[in-house]
């Protein structure tokens, strides 16, 4: 379980940075939002959906975290990052669409850590 | 790669809202900063409050600041811009002095704030942020300014800033 729950953090935290990094590229060319842009937000998306369904499965199996609240609220501002990223990098007409999509791969990436530091049993 | 090139940079994207051009990226960050200060704040102040009643209640204002900010940057309008200027000093002033307060006396904050130790835990975005704020609205009352054909009342209300 744990090294399960582990590789989808790991490879949230890749997908994240790739995804920052992608999208800082293209702000750096001057290019606006994209669909392959947008397909990269929905596989991070997708990702961060499976690491919910994986802290729910834990939680539905009765293990407790400290902070319980903060985890939950976690758990329900996740998959809304993406989402509203995408909105906002969608109503920009520029160069600055690709660099809100930018943060929230880099937020993306430091939820998983600090989803660590509020349940050491999510490994990272 | 197909992407569509954005129009050339200084003339066509000239963005007409403080939430258009980077002011878009600004606004999401401070969105972020707004959800992540409050929510964290309210969480503490309802299941723990006695155990750092001065760092928490230091979060919650941090949030208040955060959300004010955020929506007057997202309007745009010239009393919104005020409001904005206002709440980035604020901002910056308060992650200056909190982050100066949180080192000199940890004893107060046993447990953190956005802004203690300067933001160091939110990688010291919230010490980078309200300068920018602060540049890019200065660009915006600039603009103004001289579109008003620089009238003296408002310069001076400007420039103190």
């Amino acid at each position: 379980m744990s090294r399960v729950n582990g590789a989808v953090s790991t490879t949230i935290i890749i997908a994240g940075l790739a995804l920052a990094g992608y999208a800082l590229l293209m702000t750096a060319r001057n290019r606006r939002m994209s669909v392959p842009l947008l397909a990269a937000v929905g596989v991070l998306e997708i990702l961060l959906l499976v690491q919910v369904g994986v802290i729910v499965a834990r939680l539905a199996g009765g293990e407790r975290p400290a902070g319980l609240a903060t985890l939950i609220g976690y758990l329900i501002a996740m998959p809304f990052i993406p989402v509203a990223a995408a909105f906002w990098g969608l109503v920009e007409r520029s160069r600055w669409g690709p660099a809100v999509i930018a943060a929230a791969g880099l937020v993306a990436a430091v939820l998983m850590v600090r989803l660590h530091q509020i349940w050491p049993v999510i490994h990272v | 790669m197909s992407e569509p090139a954005a129009p050339a940079e200084p003339t066509a994207s000239q963005p007409d809202s403080t939430r258009a051009g980077p002011g878009r990226l600004l606004v999401a960050i401070y969105a972020l900063f707004a959800l992540s200060a409050s929510a964290r704040a309210g969480v503490q102040i309802a299941t723990k409050f006695g155990h750092a009643p001065v760092a928490y209640l230091l979060s919650a204002f941090a949030g208040v600041v955060y959300i004010l900010a955020t929506v007057t940057l997202a309007i745009g309008s010239p009393t919104a811009r005020r409001i904005a200027v206002l709440s980035c000093s604020v901002e910056l002033a308060g992650v200056l002095a909190v982050g100066t307060w949180s080192l000199a006396d940890p004893a107060t904050f046993p447990d953190a704030t956005v802004w203690s130790s300067y933001g160091s835990g939110y990688g010291f975005v919230p010490l980078v942020l309200p300068v920018f704020g602060l540049l890019w609205l200065r660009r915006w009352t600039r603009r103004a300014n001289t579109r008003r054909g620089q009238s003296t009342e408002d310069v001076v209300a400007d420039g103190r800033t």
